[in-house]
């Protein structure tokens, strides 16, 4: 018989590592499965093996994570690199975990979950961006962080803290960026004015990102209030249209960098039957949960950015958190002092949750890149089109999983993360529905590919 | 499709021989297979099964499933979550393109 974990930890980021931290330190069995090869998370990524060239580009935001790093390779618990969890299911013991660790199937049993698995970015249906030489802005960190790799000359399009984050550390890298061509409606502006209170309340966050906005705004070529984005090129990116004030402009370019902000990924907590909710301030699905990160299912939690995002600190924050609310809901003795930092962190992430209000108002997406042109690509793996999809859903269809049936959109190989959200998008506008009308993509094992080898020895715990 | 649009930061890198469509290259060794791809100048690592549209990585953090390329001969591997190793041979899947 397999063990039984006191604690599934899935995700091995900021959120991760400090649930792990807390409640392996309360003597619990934990296990944390990670996708990365090595612990981090997208913000941290790769930390424990950057370079110093490296460290000095990313900045002090990355460097931060050595301390929680270093505390959580030295906890009691068990950790697994470049696990793919293909499956996961309610079981009499509690969850079962199925995984591919190395070309193997593994199966882990716990009594409780936490999701940790942080987000993604938020899809940018434009027309071209399909086209090989497009990637996104998280991808250009990616390939920073893991791979020390930069561009020679490239394009930032869209919105969004990670959009100048990038640009500025490419900019001390020594990449040409040809242009940022800001997709931020003016009007935002305007309606974050009233979220300066809430962002005054981390003034040290507040006074980082007004700085970085005004050095790029300075040292960049800026172009604001973009529109109307086409990637142009036959085979692959040639360059950028764009439209300012009704002109339309060009831009040569043989990359692209896309970004408009990002979404919780839901699949894990939806293949759980987890309760959904529309979260209109961040404008995406998320799982519903409480401050202590617990899902509608009992047993589950989730926490960081794959719950609702909120950036690395208060992933931290959350984390710790649910690892507490964790071990508080076993035997095992707390120090007293432990219910006061538990009540103090539940305001500190309510608190934070309130600041991240004005990064959430001032980088909202745009809402015509919600409304993507007839011929765009919106399902890039099924290669169906706007149009397509507006035609079925005006024909009658009753929402976007059936919607997926009659195109196919939502059916390849990514499952509808890349076009998931765009989908619910224009079936609420034809349909003339609220978004929290419209229910998302639904999701179904294997989350991530798995051979019939593999699935036959699976079926073995 | 030979641009070389991308650097690598570090001059002093180690070096990993590894072979992309039977052609012996040496790339930094830290790199995983999609950005040892784009490092050699392969922007797109496919062909879009219906439309032939060509295709390259996308967001190399294992969602887009657009970096599949065969990987010492296993087809439909995600490029960006493989780490090369030393004799690596990678194939895209450039039918008739090239």
């Amino acid at each position: 018989m397999a063990q039984i974990y006191d604690y599934l930890v899935i995700g091995a980021g900021p959120a991760g590592m400090a649930a792990a931290i807390e409640t392996s330190n309360a003597g619990l069995s934990v296990l944390v499965l990670d996708q990365a090869s090595s612990a981090g998370g997208q913000i941290y990524r790769n930390l424990g093996h950057a370079d110093k060239q490296q460290t000095s580009v990313l900045g002090s935001n990355y460097g931060a994570g050595k301390p929680l790093l270093e505390c959580f390779m030295a906890a009691n618990c068990d950790y697994q690199s470049s696990v793919q969890v293909w499956h996961i299911e309610t079981h009499t013991k509690g969850f079962l975990v199925a995984a591919i660790v190395a070309g193997e199937t593994k199966s882990f049993l716990t009594s409780h979950l936490l999701l940790a698995h942080g987000a993604m970015e938020r899809p940018m249906a434009i027309t071209g961006w399909h086209k090989p030489g497009v990637l996104t802005a998280g991808a250009g960190q990616i390939l920073l962080k893991s791979s020390a790799l930069m561009p020679k000359e490239v394009v930032l399009v869209g919105s969004g803290p990670l959009l100048l984050l990038l640009a500025q550390q490419y900019r001390v890298a020594g990449v040409a960026i040809k242009a940022i061509l800001d997709t931020t409606p003016k009007s935002n502006y305007w309606y974050a004015i009233p979220w300066l209170v809430a962002g005054l309340t981390n003034p040290m966050e507040l006074f980082k990102g007004l700085w970085l906005t005004l050095v790029q705004r300075i040292k960049i070529p800026y172009i604001s209030g973009v529109s109307h984005l086409e990637v142009m090129g036959d085979e692959q990116v040639s360059g950028v249209k764009y439209t300012v004030s009704d002109r339309v402009y060009n831009i040569d370019c043989k990359l692209v960098m896309l970004h408009q902000g990002i979404i919780a990924q839901t699949q894990m907590a939806q293949m759980l039957r987890c309760a959904m909710v529309w979260n209109e301030r961040q404008q995406c699905w998320q799982t519903k949960a409480d401050v202590m990160g617990y899902t509608s299912i009992p047993g589950v939690q989730v926490a960081g950015d794959g719950g609702s995002i909120g950036g690395a600190l208060l992933a931290q924050i959350e984390g710790r958190v649910a690892g507490m609310g964790r071990v508080f809901n076993t035997p095992v003795v707390s120090p007293w002092h432990k219910k006061w930092v538990y009540s103090w962190l539940r305001f500190r992430v309510k608190q934070l949750r309130w600041a991240r209000g004005l990064v959430d108002r001032l980088y909202r997406p745009a809402e015509w890149l919600s409304k993507p042109a007839d011929q765009t690509i919106v399902c890039r793996c099924e290669q169906v089109n706007a149009k397509t999809i507006r035609s079925i859903v005006n024909s009658g269809c009753a929402g976007v999983n059936q919607l997926k049936r009659f195109t196919r959109a939502g059916m390849g190989a990514c499952q509808g993360r890349q076009c998931g959200l765009n989908l619910s998008h224009l079936v609420a506008q034809t349909q003339q529905r609220p978004m929290a009308e419209v229910e998302p993509l639904s999701v179904r094992p294997p989350l991530s590919p798995i051979n019939l080898g593999q699935l036959a020895k699976s079926l073995r715990l | 499709m030979s641009d070389f649009l991308f650097n690598h930061l570090l001059d002093d890198a180690h070096q990993c021989p590894i072979i992309v469509n039977g052609v012996a290259c040496q790339v930094p060794e830290q790199l995983n297979v999609a950005a040892a791809l784009l490092y050699l100048g392969h922007l797109a690592n496919r062909q879009h099964p219906v439309s032939g549209e060509l295709r390259g990585s996308y967001c190399h953090a294992g969602f887009c499933f657009e970096c599949l390329v065969a990987i010492d001969g296993q087809a439909n591997q995600r490029a960006c979550l493989t780490q090369i190793t030393p004799n690596m041979s990678i194939n895209t899947a450039l039918a008739g393109v090239n």
